[in-house]
């Protein structure tokens, strides 16, 4: 593992200026009669040019609105070689957000920034700006502990903690002394698990090792484990490749009752799911974000020729 | 093209499984003998010292410490000096060790000094005993003064000679638990500290105590060191305590193999059956400890 405490790289001197000041710079008008009126063509210039051209963002998408998360040109390195090449996007709060694109594409890469997980990879560099409602996430003060308190992650293939169903839901909670005693404990890990339509399975045998649960059960259980913290946000790393199409339905099922409550970022490499579970997609090819808009839009009308081969097989 | 049916069942397929079949037993066969080989060598070793030994076991013989007549002699001085050596060095060895691996794994950055730190464990691990026992002269007797032939000064020159297979083994161990126990850790935000002492370590220790089992073995069957720091002296009553002078059951048996008078013979024997009983008692309670601590996932 690395050294959390180097610091990040930024390109930027002085911290990025909150969103919400930068919205109303670039608009004097009131920003939400912007979204409503007219297609702006602005929304365009709201994000810098990128090493290999523009990415096509589409002009019409929430103008205005103050987004959760703000990536403004993202580049990382591991060691010589540039895996995101000035990556900008804003996710919101009460949207979920899919991550299309090849294997390879710097999705998984990019959503690990949003944590601040490339931390634990050797010879990883990331340069940019990551806002988490304004606050500058790159910052080296920023205390990475409470960052990922504050953005929970669930990863690719299960991994529960070799403990009981219990311990796994109530560490969290327990590290960040968000319970006062034991009651209180006890109600967040139902609440968890509940909300992770886990309880119901799970109730009577509560001791049991986690580990000795499903495939998809256990997925159930690592997200039950990421919002039993009370997250602002919550990373999904490709959450069904590794299960089955009904454990796959039930994730798909739990984003959908998760949304709103948390914003969402989720990974996959299925077309049909990101279709499925999201509101708005984002299209990365070669460590480029090519083109990011509705989820609608995207997968009937998109508006570049990559994502149009992209979504209709062509490659990937 | 063949049919599949008739290449499977020619004449050529049929030697081919033959001889798979042949090869694998001939391996069995000498899997089989290098176990026998080293196992009768064990049994050769205990039938022997149990014949030779057995008539030296009597009351004395376990109640009393060294004489120089060998009627009177007995062993209980000489176990409970490796006893309280073996104290000194699991208190020291144990922490100091796996504290380094941690570190070592865990926190370290990889750059040119830890790269130096790491050869200089491994060749740590390699050094012959009697040269520890020379450093544990020099710097425990010479420098430090602390008291000669006593117990603390053996645990202390056996520790520096067990840590390093305490640090080896456990770096092996640190290594093999899943990163993603360590993802799942830091993504609902723990500390580094919390994901090594809360999840890492708790995975990692049955693969440490079995190196520390190892190293302890080493260190209880350990004579040369121990006789450069002045343990074979002549000790005629157990030691009371850690820095009274004492001696420990391999040098005893070294010293009593010494001996011209026949007697001792059958001694030496008695105290080898002691020795390996003691051994096998700590090995027992510290398998036993791992399985305890040994968890499924």
């Amino acid at each position: 593992m690395t050294n959390e405490k180097q610091p990040i790289t930024t390109n930027s001197v002085v911290p990025f200026p909150s969103t919400a000041i930068a919205a109303e710079a670039n608009a004097p008008e009131s920003p939400t009669d912007k979204a409503d009126n007219l297609p702006e063509p602005e929304g365009r210039d709201r994000f810098p040019a990128t090493a290999g051209g523009q990415p096509n963002i589409h002009p019409d998408l929430d103008t205005g609105a103050t987004p959760k998360m703000r990536a403004d040109h993202v580049e990382v390195f591991y060691g010589e070689k540039q895996a995101l090449k000035g990556v900008s996007i804003e996710i919101h709060e009460d949207k979920v957000t899919a991550f299309i694109g090849p294997s390879g594409c710097g999705k998984s890469t990019f959503l690990r920034c949003l944590n601040r997980m490339n931390d634990t990879i050797v010879g990883a560099r990331v340069t940019g700006t990551i806002t988490l409602d304004g606050q500058d996430i790159t910052a080296p003060q920023m205390d990475v502990v409470q960052l990922r308190a504050r953005v929970g992650m669930v990863f690719q293939k299960p991994n529960p903690f070799p403990k009981s169903i219990y311990e796994n839901v109530a560490y969290g909670p327990r590290i960040h002394g968000l319970a006062s005693g034991k009651e209180e404990l006890d109600a967040i890990v139902e609440k968890s698990l509940r909300r992770a339509g886990l309880w119901d399975e799970v109730k009577d045998r509560l001791t049991e090792s986690g580990t000795a649960l499903s495939g998809g059960q256990q997925q159930r259980l690592c997200i039950a484990r990421a919002i039993a913290v009370d997250p602002e946000v919550i990373l999904m790393d490709e959450p069904c490749s590794a299960l089955d199409p009904i454990a796959t339905a039930k994730i798909e099922e739990l984003i959908h009752e998760l949304r709103g409550r948390y914003a969402i970022a989720i990974v996959t490499h299925n077309m049909q799911q990101a279709a499925r579970v999201s509101q708005r997609t984002a299209f990365f090819h070669l460590g480029e974000l090519i083109e990011y808009g509705k989820t609608k839009e995207i997968f009937t009308n998109p508006r570049e020729q990559r994502t149009q081969d992209y979504i209709t097989g062509r490659y990937g | 093209m063949n049919k599949p049916a008739s290449r499977w069942a020619s004449e050529a397929m049929r030697k081919r499984i033959a001889s798979r079949y042949a090869s694998e037993k001939r391996f069995r066969a000498l899997g089989l003998a290098a176990i026998l080989i080293s196992l009768g060598f064990l049994a050769f070793l205990l039938v022997s010292m149990t014949v030779r030994g057995i008539g030296g076991f009597s009351a004395t013989f376990l109640t009393a410490s060294d004489a120089t007549d060998p009627e009177l002699v007995g062993v209980w001085g000489a176990l409970k000096g490796s006893f309280l050596t073996i104290i000194v060095t699991m208190a020291l060895a144990f922490p100091v060790g796996v504290l380094a691996a941690v570190y070592l794994e865990e926190f370290a950055s990889r750059n040119r000094f830890n790269d130096f730190i790491e050869v200089s464990i491994n060749n740590l691990a390699a050094v012959p005993s009697i040269i520890f026992g020379l450093l544990g002269l020099s710097v425990f007797l010479n420098v430090l003064h602390l008291p000669r032939s006593a117990a603390l000064v053996g645990g202390l020159t056996l520790a520096l000679m067990t840590m390093p297979v305490i640090v080896i083994a456990g770096r092996n161990a640190i290594k093999a638990v899943p990163p993603s126990i360590r993802d799942a850790a830091l993504g609902v935000g723990a500390s580094r500290m919390q994901v090594v002492f809360h999840h890492v370590l708790p995975l990692a220790l049955p693969g440490v105590l079995t190196g520390t089992i190892i190293g302890m073995a080493r260190a209880l069957g350990e004579t040369a060191p121990l006789l450069m720091i002045g343990m074979r002296a002549f000790i005629a009553s157990p030691p009371q305590g850690f820095t009274d002078p004492a001696t420990v059951l391999p040098v005893q048996i070294f010293l009593w193999s010494d001996e011209v008078d026949r007697a001792f013979v059958e001694k030496t024997s008695a105290a080898i059956i002691v020795l390996l009983l003691f051994m096998l008692l700590m090995n027992g309670l510290a398998i036993y400890l791992r399985n305890r601590f040994e968890q499924r996932w």
